[in-house]
């Protein structure tokens, strides 16, 4: 079915090495690269878009669709670089935002619930999975990251909104206390006391773009298609920079030559002519 | 390694072991409320005076309703270095919700949304709460301010017994369904949660069954990417993409079949009216204070004239949720009034006469307490605004009560010789 035999011979490694690289595949991927997401990417995220993703009542119609996917897309994009350019890997995106969603629910058993006891639907996260397997499938089919960046990064924000209304729907059924219309978001975050967070720190649909025919959540989700696309041409230009490995080679008439192929840098070293770079 | 070598290393660790044994027999008082101490004075002193704060059933069971409720002057000192009062929200310091808040109104006005104050003027509030969480809790009155932040009530103990897992919060919709605000949506959320993580691991773990790095690095290095293009990649990626595509879709469009009618989050602004301004004939003014720093004392000259028909007493002095009486004020006190929060005899005044209608007089008054200490209030002489404001409390004959916000910039007296 996979062409593995093929790949496997390509790579003229040994059966000991194709044992120990499978070995690696595993030390690295599981322990190593997935834990790194969780632990930088999960920080970053919060720090950007925590609040629209802790809070059910900050998940309006304009924000909530612009922050999230916009935040969301850049490490996203970095990995893609990291994994489709280096290993042709195109699940870049998606182990991202599964990494992300293994630490937001790290966060919300233990800081949410077990220690702050907030309900878990009140602090119940977006999903951005389906967005990041679609991201990660027109890298694949357009093996163009520019392409991805207008198809790819579009839809990854366009999908936002109709994934999480399937969770979040019952949110928005009205409700009245003390004669007040109120979603059932507004009265969860009503109801639940939070000390360091008052109403007036929302952000719910100020700015001009509610303006606009009153299809808040139409025009929030193209502008965020927009930026995402911006976004994602950006932070694959940190992937590019954060992943490019090189090193300096001297040859025996003093010539400096930057070098770019890293599988070269054992030999080239172990002979004492490689310096400095980055590899 | 020699044995002495081992024996310094057995005592390092040794120490080390006893340093952790010994901490909590150290300090084993359990941690008090929000810090609400450390809350700079000027924000406690000049911003909000509470008063005629009441929690209401220091005990309940779980879902059983009680009450948080009081006064508060908008403090006419209001510093500088605070935002004003245009947009505030009255809130509930405690130690996460371990009440549901199932009102909140200033005024008789519903406060489900922050909205501006005016400086100088009283409102009244009552917050109605259902016990969730059992235990002995710490709950405040809580005044936030946008761009300023919380700042902080008199804080009183509430318990709650019973167990949790009795909780519930049934609510009634607009729609005629009833939703339990602990548990509508959750079971729903995780479920999506859970699909998609499984497709998600489905999409990598298709990779992941094949050489996923070394291998493929090396052939990509030798003989760029045709190799490891494998068209069944192609094949499950476009079968992958439709399907997700057409949940989304069906998603999408299912909750939206379930919850046909929906508003969006509501975000207005609370339109909240002072109470009316009551007629005070007692008019009182600060013509000079001094703290005191040895003595823990608070020392004011009062310019006062009882415009009144009856003679007035001065009672009470109160500022920061801490009340200074006298033995007039102390027969005023709420019992349940926290008693870590009150000097029933720091008030102490040059003349305890009543001032009789039609005079003027000029009053030494002294609120002294260690409280000055305990609460942190001393600090205010570490501001760069060295000023004090509260409310003075005083009573006519027949029993009115008489509130005079009082404020004035405050001189420190360092030494016992100067005072």
């Amino acid at each position: 079915m996979f062409r593995t035999d093929e790949i496997i011979k390509a790579a003229k490694l040994p059966p000991e090495g194709v044992a120990m690289s499978r070995h690696i595949d595993y030390i690295y991927f599981i322990p190593i690269l997935f834990v790194t997401i969780v632990g930088t990417f999960h920080m970053h995220f919060d720090l950007l878009a925590g609040d629209w993703d802790f809070w059910i009542d900050w998940k309006d119609r304009q924000w909530w669709p612009i922050v999230t996917p916009i935040t969301a897309i850049t490490f996203c994009a970095a990995l893609q670089y990291y994994n489709w350019v280096n290993y042709r890997q195109p699940f870049g995106a998606t182990i991202t935002i599964l990494a992300l969603l293994a630490g937001k629910w790290v966060t919300i058993w233990a800081a949410w619930w077990w220690w702050s006891n907030y309900p878990y639907n009140f602090v119940m996260p977006s999903t951005l999975l389906p967005s990041a397997i679609v991201l990660d499938i027109i890298l694949l089919l357009t093996r163009n990251w520019t392409l991805t960046a207008v198809i790819g990064a579009w839809l990854f924000a366009i999908l936002f909104y109709p994934t999480n209304w399937a969770i979040f729907a019952y949110s928005h059924t009205p409700v009245v206390i003390d004669g007040t219309l109120l979603s059932w978001a507004d009265y969860m975050g009503f109801a639940y006391v939070r000390t360091g967070t008052p109403e007036y720190i929302r952000m719910i649909e100020v700015g001009s773009l509610r303006t606009f025919g009153g299809h808040s959540t139409m025009i929030s989700s193209f502008f965020a298609a927009f930026a995402s696309s911006l976004m994602y041409v950006l932070w694959w230009q940190f992937g590019k920079f954060f992943c490019t490995a090189y090193f300096y080679l001297t040859d025996d008439r003093q010539r400096t030559t930057k070098v770019h192929d890293v599988f070269a840098y054992a030999t080239l070293a172990h002979s004492n002519k490689a310096t400095g770079g980055k590899a | 390694m020699n044995a002495k070598h081992a024996f310094k290393l057995w005592m390092l660790g040794f120490c080390g072991m006893a340093t952790l044994a010994v901490t909590p027999v150290l300090d084993v008082t359990p941690a008090f409320a929000h810090g609400e101490r450390s809350q700079e004075p000027f924000l406690r002193m000049r911003t909000v005076n509470w008063y005629d704060t009441e929690w209401v059933g220091k005990s309940t069971k779980v879902n059983d309703v009680t009450e948080l409720r009081g006064k508060f002057h908008l403090s006419e000192d209001w510093p500088r270095a605070v935002v004003k009062p245009n947009r505030t929200f009255l809130n509930i310091g405690s130690p996460s919700s371990v009440f549901v808040r199932l009102s909140s109104k200033i005024n008789g006005t519903p406060m489900f949304v922050a909205g501006p104050m005016e400086i100088g003027r009283d409102y009244e509030y009552v917050v109605t709460l259902k016990a969730r969480l059992p235990g002995h809790h710490h709950i405040h009155p809580m005044f936030a301010v946008k761009d300023a932040g919380p700042i902080a009530g008199p804080g009183g103990w509430m318990d709650i017994t019973g167990r949790y897992e009795d909780f519930t919060n049934p609510i009634k919709t607009l729609t005629g369904e009833t939703f339990d605000s602990e548990t509508k949506g959750t079971a729903t959320g995780i479920m999506w949660h859970l699909f998609w993580a499984a497709v998600a691991i489905f999409w990598v773990g298709f990779f992941m069954i094949r050489p996923m790095y070394l291998i493929r690095a090396r052939v990509l290095a030798a003989y760029g990417d045709e190799i490891l293009l494998d068209p069944i990649d192609r094949k499950v990626g476009i079968a992958v993409l439709v399907f997700t595509v057409t949940v989304v879709t069906v998603g999408y469009l299912s909750a939206d079949a379930q919850y046909p009618v929906t508003v969006p989050l509501q975000a207005g602004e609370a339109k909240v009216k002072p109470m009316p301004v009551k007629p005070n004939p007692f008019v009182v003014e600060v013509t000079h204070a001094e703290y005191d720093v040895p003595g823990r004392a608070l020392r004011m000259t009062l310019h006062a004239t009882n415009n009144g028909t009856q003679p007035v007493t001065i009672g009470e002095f109160t500022t920061a949720g801490i009340r200074f009486t006298n033995k007039t004020g102390k027969a005023k006190l709420d019992p349940n009034y926290p008693a870590e929060l009150v000097a029933a005899d720091g008030l102490t005044m040059d003349n305890e006469a009543p001032i009789q209608p039609g005079q003027t007089v000029d009053i030494h008054v002294e609120s002294k307490d260690v409280l000055w200490e305990v609460q942190r209030l001393v600090d205010i002489l570490h501001d760069p605004d060295q000023r004090f404001a509260g409310l003075l409390m005083s009573w006519t004959e027949s029993g009115e009560r008489l509130i005079n916000p009082v404020w004035a910039p405050v001189l420190p007296v360092f030494t016992r010789l100067g005072a």
